[in-house]
């Protein structure tokens, strides 16, 4: 048992300091960690495959493949550029418009297909326009990773802590939503005064973008409407969740075989389009804290939390909320929120049940995914939207990113705060 | 039957540190469909072809393949004005190094099979010593004419 102990705690320190180092693929880190655990003896493969939450595979799966077919028929690129039109070239507003589609559109999908498809379509507008895109960058990484934490499958944290508490689609959206709208305005003010010079351009360049024809985008308009058709049942079945009965993954799973099915789009050209390595690192990533589980490791650290907070609801609320913000700033949130998931159903009998431990559940979700917002890699849209930047000659460096995001991920944070005191924790 | 007995020799090339205005007139006036760019020792780096051409006047957002198609945007202002720009610039920065090359004891079967799992925009392969020094190039047509009038001798 005491050797068992020691070996995972090895293991899972030597995962997190590869993960950090950044230098290999994250889904071999998790699967080298794993597989070590089994050869090791900590567990054994019928244990390990037990440790692996399915749900958020499903989820995930399913998703990807919905989202893959529905973004060839061009329906995204028509909002985006709808939005766009919208603001009648005014560059302040389009980058309002822009920052609006990006939190919806990730809310519904995840957040770096999000930004995929909204920055190259800022990047048209802006050289329509010449203005300086560095803005309109930053807007759409800091609203990505906001819009996505309202709801269930908007960010994998969220995700992740559904899976595993039963919590729904409509719980996400009446539990965390709510404070979503007011972190977006706090959000885009100080973006208004901090690059408000660079709003500035002609009548002449204002018209261009009204030349823009979103209908063109729409290329294939019988398939646009079973996508529609699929999207709709599927978010439909998200809301009706509770009432159905049925997991998540369960919904998102049968809406990916019908649209599979009616499209007639090729299968293996939509599942070689399913982000392989990142299925992959989640079940490594799974098994690897599973271990930490069944030696007795994450009930240690509940206790050790327990001690260090009194046991106090609110406390526990604010470290979860505070300590997941600043750690996934720096480090990814995935494994972050893998670790602290049973974590924290280790604390739930101290505070008499898993219901009493609803308010953590939300600290986690506001923590971690906004978090992601205080650096350019502190989440995986940041390290897209830079990478495309940097490509096309504008470079995000590191400082000069966090100067303007930390501290408006920390308003952020501070902003949740308030809301978790007023309904949750006060 | 080898790469040497089939390909052509009289290539034009450019050199690496060369402008992309000595690429343009050769392209203009030859019409090639590539042109292999060597170093001081004639040893081949890469190649200049006219998609690459097409491609460094794009921006890279649209190359990456983030935008498939642009029916729906109108032209970018500055899009034709970077024609010019890129006339100054150095070969070196604009050369593919993703190009096919083969040495003359090749067979013109392994010549064929390269050929025909090449990437789509790139036609004709290099005929290169073990010093990389530019012998030759083989175009598909080459292949063909090759193998055709073979077999004519060989039916008379």
């Amino acid at each position: 048992m005491a050797q068992t102990f020691y070996i995972a705690i090895a293991v899972f320190v030597a995962v997190y300091a590869l993960l950090i180092w950044d230098k290999l693929n994250r889904a071999v880190v998790a699967l080298l960690g794993a597989s070590a655990l089994i050869l090791l003896g900590v567990l054994n493969q019928e244990a390990a495959v037990h440790g692996i939450d399915f749900n958020t595979i499903g989820l995930l799966i399913g998703m990807m493949v919905i989202v893959f077919i529905c973004q060839d028929t061009g329906m995204f690129q028509y909002v985006a550029i709808r939005g766009a039109k919208m603001s009648k070239g005014d560059p302040w507003k389009i980058l309002v418009a822009l920052s609006i589609v990006t939190a919806i559109l990730s809310a519904l999908l995840d957040n770096v297909t999000t930004v995929l498809l909204t920055v190259p379509i800022t990047l048209l507008i802006t050289q329509e326009l010449e203005v300086n895109p560095y803005p309109y960058f930053i807007s759409q990484i800091l609203m990505s990773n906001i819009g996505g934490t309202a709801t269930l499958i908007g960010d994998p944290p969220n995700i992740m802590i559904g899976s595993a508490t039963g919590l729904t689609f409509m719980d996400f959206v009446f539990g965390v939503g709510p404070v979503i709208p007011i972190i977006f305005i706090a959000t885009i003010i100080p973006l208004r005064f901090i690059y408000g010079s660079s709003f500035k351009v002609s009548e002449d360049r204002k018209k261009r973008i009204m030349q823009f024809r979103e209908s063109e985008t729409l290329t294939d308009i019988p398939l646009l409407k079973k996508c529609l058709v699929v999207l709709a049942l599927v978010i439909g079945g998200f809301m009706m969740q509770r009432q159905l009965h049925l997991e998540p993954a369960t919904i998102a799973l049968f809406g990916a075989s019908i649209l599979l099915l009616i499209s007639k789009k090729d299968l293996h050209h939509v599942m070689e389009k399913v982000e392989w390595t990142s299925i992959f690192f989640f079940i490594g990533l799974f098994i690897v804290v599973h271990s930490l589980v069944e030696v007795g490791f994450i009930r240690y650290l509940a206790d050790l939390m327990l001690d260090a907070t009194g046991g106090d609801m609110a406390v526990t609320g604010y470290a979860i909320l505070w300590g997941s913000a600043i750690a996934s700033s720096i480090v990814d949130n995935i494994p972050f929120v893998a670790t602290m998931i049973p974590l924290i159903k280790n604390m739930a009998p101290a505070f008499g049940g898993d219901a009493a431990v609803l308010p953590l559940w939300w600290a986690l979700s506001l923590g971690a995914c906004l978090g992601g917002n205080g650096t350019i890699i502190g989440a995986s849209a940041n390290v897209v939207v830079s990478g495309i930047a940097h490509r096309n000659g504008h470079e995000m460096k590191f400082f000069k990113y966090m100067l303007i995001a930390y501290p408006l991920m920390l308003l952020s944070i501070a902003i949740s705060t308030v809301y978790m005191y007023l309904r949750y924790l006060g | 039957m080898t790469a040497a007995s089939i390909m052509t020799t009289k290539v034009l090339s450019i050199s690496v540190s060369g402008t992309m205005y000595d690429a343009f007139k050769l392209v203009q006036e030859a019409r090639v469909r590539q042109i292999p760019v060597l170093d001081e020792q004639k040893r081949v780096v890469g190649i200049i072809t006219p998609r690459s051409l097409v491609k460094a006047i794009l921006p890279s957002y649209i190359t990456e393949g983030l935008l498939s198609d642009v029916k729906f945007a109108p032209e970018l202002p500055d899009f034709v004005r970077h024609i010019d720009s890129l006339a100054s610039k150095k070969v070196s920065d604009l050369l593919e190094k993703d190009f096919a090359a083969v040495s003359p004891e090749t067979s013109v079967m392994e010549v064929s099979t390269l050929m025909i799992n090449l990437k789509k925009h790139v036609e004709s392969v290099l005929v290169v010593d073990d010093k990389r020094v530019l012998l030759g190039i083989i175009s598909p047509w080459d292949v063909f004419k090759r193998l055709w009038d073979y077999s004519e001798k060989a039916r008379k």
